[in-house]
């Protein structure tokens, strides 16, 4: 240990003291020399001959010098000093060079930084101040419908306690939901962001509230629970200045007035993933809030998501068998008021386990499968950036053979020369690594905001592990870049490169370059097919027939918060706001609703006489309507007719059903007149009086969902205020003065809110969207830097080639023929691209299956475009080259150099 | 990263030579003895056991009290002494010469009596062995 020290200190010393130890070591033999001198002249010889003995038993003073200076333990670090200053010297000396590899990784590396940076949230990390993460997991359920996996992570509150109730292998379950609600009295109501959580939510993160305390076991007792709330950072102090003499304040959230009990520290989030929550409230008051006393045997209102904390030493794989017969109890019970869901066992009722992150679970948003695709894309790019620099200091190192081979020959062992060679990559990579970070951090806020809130956006350059993962992406490309080049110089005929006129005799066109140039080219077809199908996909989308008129259609709701109205009120609420919405000029129709699109659906058991095990058949969404609400929405009938004025309470109760739904109950029989029963087996027929165009309310994907109308005068109980207003013009013109109209009808502290409807349906749009966005930019970035390195090649081969083409002119050759052989080694290189690249992007394919939207991932379209556009970028690429080559006059190429 | 040099070669002079000085020059090229690995090492902090030196007294002296058969090719004696000061083992320090002339000094540490100790011994150790498996054969 204390050698080491010394070793150390001795070593420091050396570094920075380096010309004093040189001059000391430099006195210190001469002084031996001259005592050594001084010996050989008292035994008599001449001085001169003395210097000369003393010299000579000496040895050399330059070699006993190096060998000293060796001992010093510096050389590595002392030869890497040097090796940067003249790799940085000769970097400078070609700026243009430089910078075209710089601004070329840069790209490749910024773009993966910043698309690793989503990913990385999204996929990899968990909430900061979890406790113990390893043993919590997400709870989710599923079961059979007709041969098919459903997956549920909302479950119902009886579910919820009787999972506390019965399992074993888990310490404690919390539940939570995240959802949008009315915040704030009079002037100041908001509607925002709120988290429902139950009392043992809380202790699973490390957090302490700043004020105040969070819940206790009573705030979230069954069954009304406290009426308390605890504050949000960012809205304490956006809402209240950071007072802290806000603890037992009362504040409205939703319908109740709660006390605010504490206030949570910046920056905690909890487990939900839409962002920084305004406010969490208990579970029990909530729902009691909701729903009344009922809800702890509701059934069907499932609302809540779960988080299990295994117990330690179980594993994960005995805690979901242990919680799976926990909900077969579970369905068990819920059987006996609802028996049509048959038995756990012949529903293969089971309970999954997954991980933490939303977006690793069995239901991952379609958005992090996009940006788990655009990560792989974005180092496909990479890929594509580094063949090229690889090509660039693969000709470099052509035009510098002289050089080397001349410092080979004086001695400089081939070791030091590669680590020299790669010395240079590594600048370049590293120049290239802080510019892409540059890049990544100031271009990236849009991709950013696509994906994350404002508050939780963490800038690039601040995140610990995409700085990580730039460092080891930026090491990497080094060495890809460097390698190939620093291994092959000094290779073959020194003598010959030393020799003058070394364009003498026949060119060899390094195998490595064409190499890489195919990789570069196969690598632009597979993402430029996969920017083609990600188009056409889109286009299905945008084009993708909803069965209603989105852009058309205004969504207008009354929040009622705490005014409690009976039905008749209700109703009247309801006549009163569809009357003045009619009202307002450039509205044409306007019609209550029930269930929103992509927002709430409304689902009812069905029973139809001569069909068994409708749940199997398909996803049934119950829509109650005014009379003209499909008018509204633009809905067509397709047989029979819709509702009208005449059905009302007390008439013939009647149905109108959508085209897969009749398919799926009735096949090919005419559905008009058929019989269905509603919410019970006993309860009277209601006939079908029409068939309208299938739409989409829950789902852009879900070929199985099917739905069915009911006059709002048949409904049962009052449709929940919400209308549908069909406009005339742009929908946005209008969100305002519906709101304002409808505000002077509410009652008490309801207030009115209205939007375009297409805001509720562009975030099921939005992954393809992005998705193709993402993939033409890259493919199109790809295929450039592909057409710089193919014109750089073909260029280089020209410049090599001269003599060669001057003979040929020479011996009669034709412009054109020159021309044609230039080109047709470049669409050669091209070619094989081609087929290679579409060969891997047919074996992907199977993966790309889920992403694309009405749209096969061997679409020969899609493949023929992309090889159009290959070979268009192959003949431009190599026109220039081909020109300048065939232009070569003949006598000047022929001429020795 | 090496702290031994692989050997050190040694001329040895002609024995029967005088001590004290050395004679005249001329000796006959004989085949060098090398040392084996570290014993320049240990030479070095003998010699510096009983007194500071500087390089060059070092190197008399090693030649004298070998009766002249040792002969280090002075050079290699400085990047020992460099290595042995970066372990610490001696520590080096600017002085004036008997002549007034400015010299470096070297002088052992306590960890360079230390290493002398273990390494006399184990010297004598793997000597006594070579000879009795000599004597055997």
């Amino acid at each position: 240990m204390r050698q080491a020290l010394n070793d150390l200190r001795y070593r420091l010393r050396a570094l920075f003291r380096r010309d004093a130890m040189d001059h000391e070591l430099e006195a210190e033999l001469q002084f031996h020399l001259d005592k050594e001198a001084d010996k050989h002249v008292r035994a008599g010889l001449s001085p001169d001959e003395a210097r000369r003995r003393a010299r000579a038993s000496f040895g050399a003073r330059e070699g006993v010098k190096d060998d000293t200076r060796d001992v010093r333990g510096l050389v590595a670090l002392e030869t890497l000093v040097q090796d940067v200053r003249y790799a940085a010297r000769g970097l400078t000396a070609r700026p243009v060079f430089t910078a075209g590899i710089v601004l070329t990784l840069g790209l490749g590396l910024g773009a993966n930084a910043a698309m690793f940076g989503i990913v990385d949230r999204l996929l990899f990390r968990t909430p900061d101040d979890l406790r113990d993460p390893s043993t919590l997991h997400r709870v989710y359920t599923s079961f059979l419908a007709d041969g098919e996996k459903r997956i549920d992570r909302n479950l119902a509150f009886p579910v919820y306690l009787d999972f506390a109730r019965a399992s074993r292998s888990i310490e404690a379950f919390s539940a939570f939901q995240t959802l949008q609600t009315a915040v704030g009295d009079g002037a100041e109501t908001e509607q925002m962001r709120v988290t429902v959580a139950s009392a043992n939510y809380f202790p699973l993160f490390n957090a302490r509230p700043i004020h105040g305390r969070f819940f206790n076991a009573s705030d979230d007792s069954l069954p009304v629970g406290s009426p308390v709330v605890v504050l949000g950072y960012g809205f304490w102090r956006a809402r209240y200045g950071g007072d802290p003499g806000v603890l037992g304040k009362t504040l409205r959230v939703g319908q109740t007035v709660r006390t605010i009990i504490g206030v949570a520290p910046e920056g905690f989030v909890g487990l939900n993933d839409q962002g920084v929550p305004a406010a969490w409230i208990p579970i029990t008051s909530y729902a009691h809030e909701r729903r009344g006393t009922a809800y702890p045997a509701n059934y069907g209102w499932s609302w809540l998501e779960l988080v299990a904390r295994r117990r330690p030493g179980v594993s994960v794989a005995a805690a979901e068998a242990d919680l799976t017969l926990a909900f077969h109890e579970s369905w068990r019970r819920e059987a006996v008021s609802q028996p049509g869901i048959g038995t756990p066992d012949s529903a293969r009722a089971a309970v999954t386990l997954g991980p933490l992150q939303f977006n690793r679970g069995p239901q991952a948003g379609q958005d992090a499968q996009v940006a788990r695709w655009i990560l792989g894309v974005s180092l496909i790019v990479l890929l594509i950036a580094c063949a090229n620099v690889a090509n660039l200091l693969l000709s470099r190192a052509v035009s510098r053979q002289r050089e080397i081979a001349v410092r080979l020959a004086l001695g400089v062992s081939r070791a030091r020369l590669i680590r020299q060679l790669l010395t240079e990559s590594f600048i370049l990579a590293v120049a290239g690594g802080v510019t892409g970070l540059a890049f990544a951090n100031w271009g990236s806020a849009a991709l950013r905001s696509f994906y994350f809130t404002a508050e939780e956006s963490v800038a690039v350059a601040s995140d610990v592990r995409t700085l990580l993962f730039a460092g080891v992406a930026t090491i990497v490309v080094a060495l890809l870049t460097g390698l190939v080049p620093a291994l092959q110089a000094g290779r073959g005929d020194l003598a010959g490169a030393l020799k003058v006129g070394s364009r003498e005799g026949t060119y060899r066109r390094g195998r490595a370059r064409v190499v890489l140039l195919v990789f570069q080219a196969t690598l632009s077809v597979v993402l430029l097919v996969g920017a083609g199908l990600f188009v056409r996909s889109l286009r299905n989308v945008q084009g993708f027939r909803l069965g209603y008129d989105a852009d058309r259609i205004v969504f207008a709701g009354a929040n009622l918060r705490g005014t409690r109205l009976n039905p008749g009120d209700l109703n009247a609420l309801n006549e009163r706001m569809a009357r003045a919405a009619r009202e307002i000029p450039g509205v044409t129709h306007v019609s209550l609703a029930e269930s929103v699109p992509f927002y709430s659906n409304e689902s009812r058991g069905l029973w139809v006489p001569g069909v068994d095990s409708i749940r199997r058949r398909g996803r049934f969404v119950l829509q109650a309507g005014g009379p003209d609400y499909f008018a509204t929405l633009g809905t067509r009938i397709l047989r029979g007719r819709a509702f009208d004025e005449s059905d009302r309470a007390g008439s013939p109760r009647v149905v109108v059903v959508s085209d897969g739904m009749a398919r799926a109950l009735w096949e090919n029989a005419d559905p008009i007149g058929k019989c269905i029963r509603i919410s019970a087996d006993t309860a009277p027929c209601t006939t079908v009086i029409g068939v309208a165009e299938e739409v989409r309310l829950r789902t852009l994907t879900d070929a199985r969902e099917y739905t069915y109308y009911l006059p709002a005068t048949q409904y049962g109980s009052p449709v929940s205020p919400q209308l549908f207003v069909r406009i005339q013009g742009e929908a946005a013109d209008f969100v305002d003065p519906i709101r304002r109209r409808l505000q002077r009808e509410m009652p008490g502290s309801a207030f009115a809110a209205a939007m375009p409807l297409d805001r509720l349906i562009d975030p099921a749009r939005r992954s393809w969207k992005f998705g193709a966005t993402m993939f033409v930019a890259f493919g199109g970035l790809a295929l450039v830097l592909a057409a710089i390195g193919l014109y750089s090649l073909i260029a280089y081969d020209v410049a090599q080639r001269t003599q060669e083409l001057g003979v040929r002119l020479a011996l009669g050759a034709s412009m054109g023929d020159v021309v044609k052989l230039v080109m047709s080694s470049g669409v050669r290189l091209v070619v094989v691209g081609l087929v290679l690249g579409g060969g891997l992007a047919l074996w992907g394919s199977r993966w790309m299956e889920s992403m694309m939207f009405q749209q096969s991932p061997r679409d020969p379209v899609v493949f023929g475009i992309v090889t159009l556009v290959l070979l268009a970028v192959a003949l431009l690429a190599s026109f220039g080259p081909a020109l300048r080559a065939a232009r070569v006059d003949p006598n000047t190429a022929l001429r020795s150099d | 990263m090496h702290f031994y040099k692989s050997s050190d070669t040694v001329v040895p002079v002609e024995a029967g030579g005088e001590t004290n000085p050395p004679h005249l020059p001329a000796c006959p090229p004989m085949p060098p003895i090398d040392l084996p690995q570290g014993t320049l090492d240990l030479l070095i902090l003998k010699a510096l056991s009983l007194q500071p030196m500087h390089g060059w007294a070092i190197s008399e002296r090693l030649h004298q009290v070998s009766r002249t058969t040792l002969q280090v090719p002075q050079g290699s004696l400085y990047p020992a002494l460099h290595r042995l000061e970066r372990r610490g083992l001696i520590k080096a320090e600017w002085g004036a010469s008997d002549n007034n002339r400015k010299a470096k000094y070297y002088e052992l540490t306590r960890a360079g009596r230390k290493q002398l100790a273990a390494e006399t011994d184990a010297w004598e150790q793997l000597t006594t062995a070579v000879a009795l498996v000599l004597d055997q054969a």
